[in-house]
């Protein structure tokens, strides 16, 4: 993120001589044996915890599966599940309405995140309170923030709808039809999640150096243009790093409409996590569960990649 | 501290900040609620009209979640887990964070992206594969059926975290460390943790987080009662056709305390690394 | 970045894969070694006590909350069990309150091999999709039809697939009409006996101001509109599905009546708009608090009402009835059956054991503990109708008066089916489909639900 100096290999350029040349190898080849003894405990305890359930789900998704009282039976190769999916309605709208969902949420939490995180840190008093304070809705318990904005959404006692009464507004029906309750869905999420991009992106604010701005100062430049010249391309990774976690997450979005809308009314609000928990644990279709969460993992990959060869360069990788 | 002329500044500023003032009370207003909730008397959290300041106050609320239904026990068993997955998290992330970023290793970015890919899977496939995992090795209803998934599972994002926070880090001060012979772990330790302190924070407090609020694993691994955290046992609240929201509130108001008060204690070293951060540039 | 990932020289996913594969290798092994043997265990210990005669073990029972109140009715039964039988001992695991999460967790821990709970209190709606899937023991296997047959008429049946029985009926539960008897005192109503009557009061009521709304149930997109809409269904003599469980036969005179009732409840005005959300919680709350008139809910809502912490502004004021019918037909109108079973863990190592607790739990002391103590309505038919029960409270004296219907959940695939039936009710109640496309929407995914072409 520092463009003052070049990120390149920790050894020195290569010299004229050879033999300098071999010693940088060896040298080199040192730190790479480090570089995988340092990282070898984190990678096998992920490999050995993840890749067996992960292959596992796979494998359940190109099979015949049935659920018997010991365990699973997966027999043959097919593709019926994937075509089972494909073919079902309901998953196309749960693809639709979680890359929206996706798209909306990620990019009003970046703006109003990227927004708190200026104001933070130009704060300079009470910015530790201010922060504990944002961390709350982030660390509560996402069971609870969804039934806390039920209860608020709620006809009979919420405290919605009783504001919206009071403005003369009737006494709308938050969670009864498709679009407010994706609006109201949206919303908890918002409140929820934002400060976690703020923080983010706070940190990598601080970490600008000041001659940046005091050099746009010198040549006279206001507020916007400081942000959207300097400030802005200096965030570029940050935010970048910011949308790309809370793409993850938004695409594995669960909790929130499993408790505040039950995937309802109907299917308009039912993300594919929640498609893929309905098919495996109500339906026992384990799999065209499996295939769905597959095919979601998939997708969120081929994304990721993408997103990251745009942003390779700035999200920090080296050669 | 900067020194900067307030002329440019000074609309920009009263712009954002009077657009942040109003966020700040999108926050704090469903909080507020939130809180005011669970100080009122269980018949009249659901009275209608709504009240919007309890009275009478009361704290039947927070009784009936702990004496009730044992909630000092699932936070107790929260802690435990957030608290050793967390730590385990950072120290493994920090030296995986830092090969994958600092260190000349073919394959690097194979391997973060396949952390990525990981880290991005739907819980729900993995849980009945993974329950079937624990209870061949007999870890069933213990503290490390949750432990080693949360580190597993969590550790690829922090990975990202640390490593693009190590990697602002001049590299100057490395070199000028390892001329005088330090060790890689020393020069961790002593240049380049200080330095990327906010990644710490951050991968820190995400990881405690994810582990505080995680409820699907929980639910499938720890049934039994006395290994549950709090999002499982806040599952058990009520009945079957009642949604006891007062509860429910009280046990959130105690259980982000935990939260808030890490961050109060460690806010002078965030505010100092952030700021720290910001002169040192 | 300049270089690529050199082809042949690849150690992290070289090391990822092998650890992978060990680790999968190894515990296929584990897995399948230790599945060979559990079913194996289950089957010696049945059949040396097949009639379920033991009298010593320990027990994991899996319930979750059956009411709220103190003492813990779950425990108390759990103690008369414990002295009947002093060398059983039972430990309760409480069980999530959200029946679709509870029944994830039982099938990821049943699926998964372990062999406790032994015993599971389960919905009555489960024994045909748990069935096909081994998640539960047959009972018919072990216990003879003369246990069976002392519980109330339809709930055994509800409790059969493929012929054989999976679950003894603990506790029931059904639909039921509250009404504010101090309402229709003032306006010199009676208590209505059939649906448009009670129509028609309702909007009466709105339009004199004694009430906000008029009448109150589950139209909610979930189970609950499921339980209303089976309601309206029997009431007009209609089905969901043949006998052979093939297809469907709901797009029938029967079927367009009983949903163009439920809309026309809403366009009347005898029922407010935002029931399209309302599941039991709200629509009790509603009725409590005084802003509704009429209500229909299960048993619990008489004991809610008339206690004042509930809270509830209309202690003393409520009465309940049969739910009402359609004029013309069979009266009074069919009430769901709900409420609970108890299963076997196909994975126990106490057989015996367990179904001695199940005989037990289903016994007329248990039974009638339940009835006396705690207002549940018992399922055996000798408990239902013993004087003692009758006068406990109004309700389990409606009870005998009432006439049940279950839902169409002899299908496996019922979880589908019901999802069918309550998103395009919810759809027609939100007025978003008009009920005849609703209905033959509905038909067509039971359908494909049937013929399991669907997700």
């Amino acid at each position: 993120m520092s463009t003052s100096t070049p990120n390149r290999v920790i050894a020195p350029a290569r010299p004229a001589s050879s033999r300098a040349g071999r010693h940088d190898d060896v040298f080199r080849r040192q730190l790479a044996r480090l570089g995988w003894g340092l990282s070898s405990p984190a990678l096998i305890l992920i490999a050995a915890v993840t890749i067996f359930p992960i292959c596992y789900a796979i494998a359940m998704s190109v099979s015949n599966v049935s659920a018997t009282g010991n365990g699973f039976s997966l027999s043959g190769l097919t593709g019926s599940n994937y075509s089972i999916m494909v073919h079902a309605a309901q998953w196309r709208y749960a693809l639709f309405f979680t890359v929206f969902y996706t798209v909306v949420t990620v990019a009003v939490e970046v703006a109003i995140g990227t927004a708190i995180a200026l104001v933070l840190e130009r704060l300079t008093v009470g910015r530790g309170w201010m922060m504990a304070l944002l961390l709350i809705p982030w660390s509560m318990i996402t069971v609870i923030n969804a039934q806390l904005w039920g209860y608020i959404y709620n006809p009979t006692y919420g405290a919605l709808d009783n504001i919206f009464s009071h403005l003369g507004l009737g006494t709308p029906v938050f969670l009864g039809t498709r679009v407010p309750a994706i609006a109201a869905l949206m919303v908890a999420d918002i409140w929820k999640t934002t400060p976690f991009v703020a923080i983010i992106v706070l940190a990598g604010l601080v970490m600008i150096p000041r001659d940046y701005y005091e050099a746009a100062e010198v040549d006279g430049a206001n507020g916007w243009t400081t942000f959207w010249r300097i400030t802005f391309p200096q965030l570029r990774p940050t935010i970048a790093l910011a949308v790309l976690f809370r793409v993850l997450q938004a695409f594995g979005l669960f909790d929130l409409p499993f408790v505040l809308t039950s995937g309802g009314p109907g299917y308009s609000t039912q993300p594919l996590a929640i498609l893929a928990y309905n098919a495996m644990f109500r339906d026992l279709d384990f799999g065209p569960g499996a295939a769905v969460a597959t095919s979601t993992a998939l997708l969120v990959v081929i994304g990721s990649l993408l997103f990251l060869k745009v942003f390779r360069s700035q999200a920090g990788s080296e050669a | 501290m900067r020194n900067r002329s307030r002329h440019g500044w000074h609309r920009v500023f009263n712009g954002v900040n009077i657009s942040a003032f109003l966020v700040f009370l999108f926050i704090v207003i469903p909080l507020y609620w939130m809180i005011a909730s669970a100080f009122k008397t269980p018949a009249n959290v659901g009275a209608s009209p709504p009240q919007y300041f309890p009275h009478p106050f009361s704290v039947k609320n927070f009784d009936v979640a702990f004496s009730q239904n044992t909630f000092g026990r699932y936070i107790l068993n929260s802690v435990i887990v957030a608290v050793v997955a967390t730590a385990l998290v950072l120290v493994l992330g920090t030296l995986a964070g830092y090969a994958l970023g600092r260190l000349p290793m073919r394959g690097k970015f194979t391997v973060l992206v396949i952390l990525l890919m990981i880290s991005v899977f739907p819980e729900i496939a993995v849980v009945v594969p993974l329950y079937a995992l624990l209870r061949d090795i007999g870890w069933l209803n213990s503290y490390q059926a949750l432990i080693i998934p949360y580190t597993a599972f969590y550790l690829p994002f922090a990975i990202w975290i640390l490593r693009n926070y190590f990697l602002a880090i001049p590299r100057e001060m490395e070199e000028s460390a390892r001329i005088d012979g330090a060790n890689p772990l020393r020069t961790i330790w002593s240049i380049i943790l200080p330095q990327a302190w906010p990644g710490l924070f951050t991968a820190g407090i995400f990881t405690f987080t994810a582990c505080w609020t995680e409820f699907l694993m929980a639910l499938s691994f720890n049934v039994a009662n006395n290994y549950r955290t709090i999002p499982v046992g806040v599952a058990l609240f009520g009945s079957e056709f009642t949604v006891p929201y007062g509860t429910l509130f009280a046990a959130s108001v105690v259980a982000v305390v935990p939260i808030a008060v890490l961050v109060f204690i460690f806010r002078r070293s965030v505010v100092s690394g952030l700021t720290a951060g910001a002169v040192k540039g | 970045m300049g270089s690529s990932i050199p082809r042949f020289r690849r150690p992290a996913a070289v090391l990822f894969t092998a650890v992978g594969m060990a680790s999968a290798l190894t515990l296929a092994a584990c897995g399948s070694s230790s599945s060979s043997t559990s079913p194996g265990a289950a089957g010696s210990s049945a059949t040396s006590s097949a009639s379920g005669s033991a009298t010593s073990g320990n027990i994991t029972w899996w319930a979750s909350p059956i009411t709220t109140s103190t003492p813990d009715p779950r425990t108390v039964l759990i103690s008369a069990f414990e002295k009947a039988y002093p060398k059983i001992h039972v430990s309760l695991q409480s069980a999530p309150t959200d029946t679709d999460t509870n029944r994830a967790s039982l099938i990821t821990t049943i699926s998964g091999g372990a062999a406790s709970p032994d015993v599971y209190m389960g919905d009555v709606i489960w024994p045909a999709q748990f069935g096909k899937a081994g998640l539960a023991v047959p009972l018919s296997k072990y216990l003879p039809s003369s246990y069976f047959s002392g519980f109330a008429p339809g709930l055994v049946q509800g409790a059969t697939y493929s012929s054989q029985v999976w679950g003894a009926p603990f506790f029931e539960d059904q639909g039921f009409l509250y009404y504010r008897k101090d309402l229709l005192a003032k306006e010199h109503m009676s208590v209505p006996t059939t649906w448009q009557q009670l129509e028609s009061d309702a909007v009466t009521l709105v339009h004199k101001g004694d009430v906000k709304y008029g009448y109150v149930w589950q139209g909610a997109s979930y189970e609950g509109l499921t339980c209303n809409f089976m309601e309206y269904l029997g009431s007009a003599g209609g089905s969901v599905l043949n006998p052979g469980l093939t297809s469907a036969t709901v797009n029938s005179s029967a079927g367009t009546q009983a949903l163009s009732f439920m809309r026309s409840l809403i366009t009347s005005g005898a029922t407010p708009g935002a029931v399209t959300t309302f599941q039991e919680a709200q629509a009790m709350s509603a009725f409590a608090t005084g802003q509704a008139a009429f209500l229909r809910n299960w048993n619990y809502g008489w004991i809610y009402s008339n206690t004042a912490s509930s809270p509830s502004s209309v202690v003393g004021k409520v009465g309940v009835a049969p739910l009402p019918g359609f004029s013309g037909q069979t009266l009074p109108g069919t009430s769901n059956i709900g409420g609970w079973n108890l299963y076997i863990n196909p994975h126990s190592k106490n057989v015996a054991a367990d179904l001695t607790f199940i005989k037990w739990m289903t016994g007329s002391d248990a039974q009638t503990i339940l009835a006396t103590q705690f207002a549940e309505i018992p399922t055996l038919q000798s408990v239902r109708s013993s004087a003692a029960v009758v006068a406990k409270n109004p309700v389990l004296a409606t009870v005998p008066k009432t006439r049940l219907i279950p839902r169409p959940a002899q299908s496996p695939a019922y979880a589908k089916v019901s999802q069918a039936i309550y998103t395009n009710v919810n759809s027609v109640l939100s007025g978003a489909t008009s009920p005849s496309a609703g209905l033959s929407s509905m038909a067509s995914q039971i359908n494909s639900a049937e013929s399991s072409t669907g997700l």
